[in-house]
């Protein structure tokens, strides 16, 4: 059965498309890297799919359920979590609060939340902040403890808005290592990523859109070395 | 134990000595004056616990505390005046009354943003005062309602004040404790995150509007049967701005700040009076001092202080 | 002749509504916050203007140009110590942007309250008027000669912040700032000096029309508490920011409360522009008169 599938999914800003009739599935377990020039829409497409827009038309389901009119809240607790292109931490908590806040929400009981919390910050080497309140993080730690909070529950689908961008190479590490760590154990992403060398080595299959449309679907290998997709990012601002 | 929680603890506790402070002062504090002072700045003190819940916690600029401690005692005051209702059964009506306008002007704010919340709040508040400051065949308008006393003397009321302030310390205490505690949090710093990780914003949003109400509206009925007059003036956006200034300088978003605040302000603002009455002027300074320099107010100064103590060092101190 | 009555006298209350409103908007269009201490620059207006005529005896036709100097003074101060962190990074306090704003102007409000009443005391002083003639004979409309006076220099002033806006560089600066803050500051203007002028101008607007209001209004510590009120419902009807807004949805206020006062109740004609700024807030956030959407 297909996982999550997007039907026809469009958005207009104005007049414009900014996603036009989107249509692609995703299967339990996948690892698929959306690419696309700036501009192109996939943080729309995404917004969408976490319910923080209203499409224009289109549908989205998840595993069989449709959830397209669902608010957001709701879709988290269904299990789609995703991260923001720019961050977004509860500035004015801890480091380990920011975790608890997600795992309650999530339906967590206190004890759970707090046992899952510890485990996070250590695997994101993010112990020695715990304390700390976030807005006082460096940006790179705010993009991981954001990150954090997407895995406090095992997400259906984790969808990641750019995680590695503007980020130091050694978290950006540990989020690349986390990722593959969890996909090998089955866990679903949708991964938005500028970084050509990341996605043609993370993922196997690659969706690349171009004015709001997908250009190519497919192998990752095969998506990046597609004519039309070369010549969008060529004749778009390559990133 | 995650560290918001650690940190209501500490709060909580330290507003529990204050609070038992204040009950044993009685011992030496004879003056029924200073007493009825002290009651005063109690129903203050209550205002500041609710405005905090849904300003400091909950980040929802709300500029109507002292409106609904009007409506707290007029609705002692109406069932008293109208009906000969006993004003302890006044209570309860007048804390719902305020909770149910409470959850209107919520939802009327749900969708709003910063200022927007502010001014809604405030124009919601000064209707409420010139309804009842106009409606002269209801509420007799300017010129007030007389509540009859429910206790011979002060003590009485010192300590029923008193004994409610610490219950509903309590009750927010274990609301803040609960999930609803990280979740207001996570509403004030960034509803969309909040959202995003399955915080219901209008249910928490709400609530915080509806239970904040409540508790200024409990303040109001404890405070009609005490001074025995009330009029509109209750609900001046000046009363509000005592309230604001009371948590602002004690400290936002703490447990401990309404009371301390309130405390002071209050205490300290007629011990002042005393001296040449610029108490207000000083409280006025000191919340555009805090505002501009430091947000913790005088709770967040002692837990800088105390974090500079060896061995105080990874509690994490609440410093803006 | 009733209605005709009521809409000129509505239109007159209106004018001082526009004025106060207009430096409300301004400041809204820079900054995007309210100030909730506008309605104490009013005060220090009316204030200044009475004092000055009563008690050292300075003709009038000086006291209400210092008003409006003392006006200005006060609110490039307030621009100067407490707004300019709003954009020179104040992430690093812990408030946020909107809470800092409320609650620094609130708390100046307070302020400044509680400093007229202590220094100048409690009582309400009258100002003097500007001319001595009473009753004015307009067509069938009579009016009060200081009230007309006053109106007059309200429109007239409006008049000018309008060709300012529109004929001047500074004028321009103000809305290309209002519009883009950061692609004003890459195209040379200074915002941070662009906000301290709007500042400037919105304190001296303010204590303008306190001073021409203050043989009516009689000041007093707290006088400006409900006016400011009053320019907050008008700030909105008229779409945060915009100026032709605010004069448009003044006026329509000052009509509004006086048609409403006859035909719906005069006790509560101060609750209609109130209940008007939930309603609007409630269902169209861009106000009344504010063509673009603006996100809320
Ligand atoms: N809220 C919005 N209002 C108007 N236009 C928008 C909005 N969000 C995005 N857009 C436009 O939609 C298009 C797609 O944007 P986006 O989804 O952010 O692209 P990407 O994430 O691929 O860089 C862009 O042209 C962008 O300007
Ligand atoms: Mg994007």
């Amino acid at each position: 059965m297909t996982f999550l599938k997007v039907k026809g999914l469009e958005k207009r800003f104005g007049g414009r498309h900014a996603v036009d009739s989107v249509h692609f599935d995703v299967a339990a377990g996948e690892l698929v890297g959306l690419i696309g020039p700036n501009g192109s829409g996939k943080t729309t497409l995404l917004n969408m799919l976490s319910g923080h827009l209203a499409p224009d038309g289109g549908t989205v389901t998840l595993e069989g359920r449709e959830v397209t009119r669902l608010p957001v809240h709701r879709r988290a607790r269904a299990g789609i979590l995703r991260m923001f292109q720019l961050t977004r931490v509860f500035d004015r908590v801890s480091t380990l609060d920011n975790l608890l806040v997600a795992g309650r929400g999530l339906g967590l009981n206190a004890r759970d939340a707090l046992t899952r919390a510890r485990a996070l910050l250590d695997e994101l080497s993010l112990s020695p902040v715990a304390a700390l309140d976030a807005g006082r993080l460096s940006g790179g730690q705010r993009k991981l403890l954001e990150f954090g909070t997407c895995f406090m529950v095992p997400p259906r689908i984790a969808l990641l808005d750019e995680p590695f961008a503007a980020v130091h190479p050694s978290m950006r590490e540990i989020m690349g290592r986390f990722v593959r760590e969890r996909h090998a154990l089955g866990q679903t992403f949708l991964l938005v990523s500028h970084d050509m060398p990341v996605v043609r080595e993370m993922c196997e299959r690659s969706v690349c859109m171009n004015a709001g449309s997908i250009l190519a679907d497919g192998n990752t290998e095969d998506v990046l070395n597609d004519p039309a997709v070369i010549e969008a990012y060529l004749g778009g601002e390559a990133a | 134990m995650g560290n918001s929680e650690r940190r209501l603890r500490a709060e909580f506790h330290g507003s529990l000595v204050i609070l038992a402070l204040v009950a044993a002062l009685p011992l030496v504090l004879t003056s029924v004056y200073w007493q009825g002072v002290v009651i005063v700045s109690l129903y203050y003190a209550l205002q500041a616990m609710g405005w905090n819940l849904v300003t400091g916690y909950t980040g929802q600029m709300n500029l109507a505390p002292a409106a609904f401690a009007m409506v707290g005692a007029y609705g002692v005051g109406l069932l008293s005046h109208h009906w000969g209702i006993s004003p302890w059964l006044g209570v309860p009506v007048g804390v719902a009354a305020a909770a149910g306008i409470g959850l209107v002007l919520g939802r009327i704010v749900l969708p709003l943003q910063g200022a927007y919340v502010a001014l809604t709040t405030l124009s919601f508040a000064e209707i409420l005062r010139l309804v009842i400051g106009n409606s002269y065949s209801v509420t007799r308008g300017d010129l007030g309602l007389n509540v009859p006393t429910v206790f011979d003397g002060r003590l009485p009321y010192y300590y029923l004040m008193l004994a409610v302030v610490v219950l509903v310390q309590i009750a927010l205490y274990a609301l803040m404790r609960s999930r609803m505690g990280l979740f207001l949090q996570a509403v004030r710093d960034d509803e969309v995150a909040a959202a995003s990780r399955g915080v219901s914003i209008v249910w928490w949003k709400t609530l915080a509007f509806v239970v904040s109400s409540a508790i200024c509206g409990l303040a109001g009925t404890l405070y009609a049967p005490f001074a025995g007059l009330i009029s509109p003036e209750l609900g001046l956006i000046l009363n509000t701005g005592l309230v604001v200034s009371m948590v602002v300088i004690g400290g936002m978003g703490t447990m401990i700040g309404p009371i301390v605040g309130a405390l002071l302000v209050y205490t300290a603002g007629e011990m002042l009076r005393e001296v040449g009455d610029y108490h207000l002027i000083v409280f006025a300074l000191l919340v555009i001092v805090f505002a501009r320099f430091f947000r913790g107010g005088i709770w967040g100064l002692l837990q800088l202080g105390a974090d500079r103590l060896p061995g105080r060092r990874e509690t994490g101190a609440r410093e803006g | 002749m009733l209605y005709l009555d009521l809409t000129v006298t509505g239109l007159m209350t209106g004018v001082f509504y526009a004025l106060m409103a207009i430096g409300l908007t301004l400041i809204f269009g820079i900054l995007r916050v309210v100030n909730f201490a506008h309605g104490e620059f009013y005060m220090v207006g009316a204030y200044t203007y009475t004092l000055l005529s009563t008690a050292l005896g300075v003709p009038v036709w000086l006291t209400l140009p210092a008003a409006v100097l003392v006006g200005a003074a006060l609110g490039w101060v307030t621009e100067r110590t407490l707004m300019r962190p709003l954009y020179a990074g104040y992430s690093s306090w812990g408030l946020m942007k909107d809470e800092y704003a409320i609650i620094v102007t609130f708390g100046l409000s307070l302020l400044l309250i509680n400093l007229v009443d202590k220094v100048i005391g409690p009582y309400p002083y009258r100002g003097p008027e500007l001319i001595d003639t009473a009753r004015v004979h307009l067509g069938p409309v009579i009016a009060d000669g200081h009230r007309l006076m006053a109106t007059g220099l309200g429109v007239a002033v409006i008049a000018g912040v309008f060709a300012f806006m529109r004929f001047t560089v500074a004028g321009k600066q103000v809305q290309a700032v209002a519009q883009n803050r950061l692609g004003a500051s890459l195209a040379g203007i200074d915002p941070g000096r662009v906000s301290a002028a709007v500042f400037a101008a919105s304190g001296g607007l303010a204590a303008f029309a306190g001073g021409l209001l203050a043989p009516i209004i009689n000041a007093s510590p707290d006088v400006g508490v409900f006016t400011a009120v009053k320019s907050y419902v008008v700030v909105v009807l008229g779409g945060m920011g915009s100026v032709a807004g605010a004069v448009v949805a003044g006026l329509f206020l000052g009509v509004a409360e006086s048609f409403g006062a006859v035909f719906i109740s005069y006790g509560y004609r101060d609750t209609f522009g109130l209940v008007i700024l939930i309603l609007v807030l409630m269902f169209r956030p861009q106000g009344l008169f504010g063509e673009k959407g603006r996100s809320v």
